[in-house]
């Protein structure tokens, strides 16, 4: 009887140890690959472009405890970056952040971008789960676009923006993260 | 059956969406356009047509009393493989893909075929079951995919197929249209099986 | 409040069956008769959060400290397994009736895509524990709610006249789908 379980336990042992050694190693082969593609979604040029025009990078924010700070304080916030151009200037601040509401099928990850006067510089989404050709059309700059220029001094209501015919929801989770963003700079960056 | 009535099976008689109708869940959520209708079909054909390879070889390795463990573990082990590949290589259809992905672990058609199939029986009709089983599977997501594309975005593959006065059906991309478009296909299969017979 | 309207937000409005899907081999085999669909859900929402803290658990102490989130599928879905098995024997013995009466689609609550589901979207939407046990029960609680509503109107369902072609899983998707766009009002609803 015992020996009928070790034999057993010991199938399933080796067919598992087998299998994570093949991932492991496939894991360890790909790693680089996979870490590139994320760090692309959100370094695409024309992301950069869109959110703060002339930027060619966003680094980390200097002070760590600051972004440690709103970290604790807002579940939605992801992080804080300097925009810079070719020459290394800084061109503004970035906040990266989910929706606080959520669209059509889950949060929407923004990236917003501030002038050093606290004015929006530009917007665009770094990923999403939206329907294919309706909600997805909040990626478009055509609805992006009409974020530049408000500022900081407070939340954009619904009245005083335009939603994008037939995705309400993926317009207002994505106003949500505007006005999540805003809030932020105001208490915490300005 | 011969290798060829095996495929065959696969593709026809026991559709694994059309007739034997498992494996609903990705076939209703992710058929909003063709290519990831394509995509998914082709990465449930080579998790499938993988592990059937596995348990055929170790058919007679695997005590009767542990091989349900035995064939999740392989097929969790395939589901990773697939998952990290398309990670790493089509980095767009794996977000558009999402959760799903490993959501193939649990697809009831390749569990079903490790232990109606593939324990039973030999390596190249186990591949060839599960090439089968698996272009069943493609053949009925390329279906529900490209009416739900055409009808809901008017285009095929991102190509506009009927012209911009057309109002799509936003219903057919969303999820109400997929259940009911899911269900005129097996009833018009149906049908046509029907017929085949009478 | 939050955590009340992310309960409200996965029990109808992102309506694990009606707008996500998730579960629905079980929800189209099993929802026969009401009382067979109430004990099936009954049983989801059990396996689903047990399975939902015990992986997230896991997930957190062991798979993120040693760097080994590539086995996540396989150790998610070997919990589950064990998990589902625990609860087979428990209602053998205690819920007899329950036990022969759900029959096949107990052991198949393992490949429910429901369960592995909302498992690995806990870690994917980063909840935390207390937001991950609510999201769970939300979740599995809107399961039982379609269940119970799909057998409800599956019982009129069968005694309708309809072409042959028509007859069985073909009628069902059509009527999940009609109850879907009923679901679909939900979406306005903002907590």
């Amino acid at each position: 009887m015992k020996n009928n379980f070790v034999k057993l336990a010991g199938v399933l042992l080796i067919i598992g140890a087998v299998s994570a050694g093949v991932l492991a190693w496939l894991n360890d082969v790909t790693s680089d690959r996979i870490a590139q593609n994320e760090a692309m979604a959100s370094m695409d040029p024309a992301i950069l472009e869109a959110v703060m025009p002339g930027s060619v990078m966003f680094k980390d924010y200097e002070d760590a405890a600051l972004v440690d700070t709103i970290k604790a304080d807002n579940n939605k916030f992801i992080n804080l970056l300097t925009a810079v151009d070719e020459s290394g200037n800084e061109l503004g601040k970035v906040i990266r952040t989910w929706s606080t509401v959520k669209g059509f099928n889950g949060d929407l990850e923004l990236y917003v971008g501030f002038t050093p006067d606290g004015q929006i510089s530009g917007t665009s989404v770094i990923s999403h789960a939206e329907t294919e050709g309706v909600g997805s059309k909040v990626t478009l700059p055509a609805f992006t676009e009409q974020f530049i220029g408000k500022d900081a001094s407070g939340e954009i209501s619904e009245g005083d923006y335009d939603a994008v015919t037939g995705a309400t929801y993926s317009s207002k989770s994505f106003l949500s993260a505007v006005n999540n963003a805003l809030n932020i700079y105001a208490e915490y960056v300005k | 059956m011969n290798k060829f009535e095996i495929f065959k099976n696969g593709v026809t008689t026991e559709n694994p969406i059309l007739v034997q109708q498992v494996g609903m869940c990705a076939t209703l959520a992710i058929t909003t356009s063709l290519l990831n209708g394509i995509g998914m079909g082709v990465a449930v054909i080579a998790v499938l047509t993988g592990s059937n390879i596995v348990i055929s070889l170790l058919r007679k390795f695997i005590p009767d009393e542990v091989r349900i463990p035995s064939f999740i573990i392989v097929i969790a082990a395939f589901t990773t493989i697939i998952d990290l590949l398309m990670h790493a290589y089509t980095f767009e259809l794996y977000k558009a893909l999402g959760v799903f992905i490993p959501l193939i672990v649990v697809n009831c058609i390749i569990l079903a075929r490790a232990e109606a199939f593939a324990s039973k029986n030999s390596l190249s009709d186990s591949i060839i079951d599960g090439l089968g089983m698996g272009a069943g599977y493609l053949v009925a997501m390329v279906l529900l995919s490209s009416a739900r594309e055409i009808l809901g975005n008017g285009t095929v593959l991102g190509f506009r197929i009927l012209p911009e006065a057309y109002e799509p059906m936003m219903m057919a991309v969303q999820p109400p249209g997929a259940f009911i478009l899911l269900g005129l296909l097996i009833g018009i299969v149906n049908y046509l099986s029907r017929r085949k017979k009478a | 409040m939050e955590l009340v309207s992310l309960f409200i937000t996965s029990f109808i409005v992102n309506n694990i069956i009606f707008m996500q899907f998730l579960g629905a081999c079980p929800f189209l085999g099993v929802s026969k008769k009401i009382d067979t669909a109430a004990g099936m859900g009954i049983a989801v929402i059990f396996v689903i959060t047990l399975a939902s803290v015990i992986t997230y658990i896991i997930h957190y102490t062991i798979l993120v400290s040693l760097e080994l989130e590539y086995l996540q599928t396989i150790v998610f879905i070997l919990i589950i397994a064990a998990l589902v098995q625990f609860v087979e024997m428990f209602l053998k013995k205690s819920a007899p009736g329950l036990y022969q009466a759900l029959g096949i689609f107990l052991p198949l609550i393992t490949t429910n895509c429901a369960v592995l589901g909302v498992a690995i979207n806990n870690i994917i939407y980063e909840y935390k524990f207390i937001e991950s046990l609510v999201y769970s029960v939300g979740t599995s609680a809107g399961f039982l709610l379609a269940i119970v509503l799909f057998a409800g109107v599956r019982d009129k369902v069968d005694y309708a006249d309809l072409p042959e072609s028509l007859k069985g899983s073909a009628i069902s998707l059509i009527t999940a789908g009609l109850m879907s766009v009923a679901f679909l009002g939900f979406s306005g609803l903002q907590l």
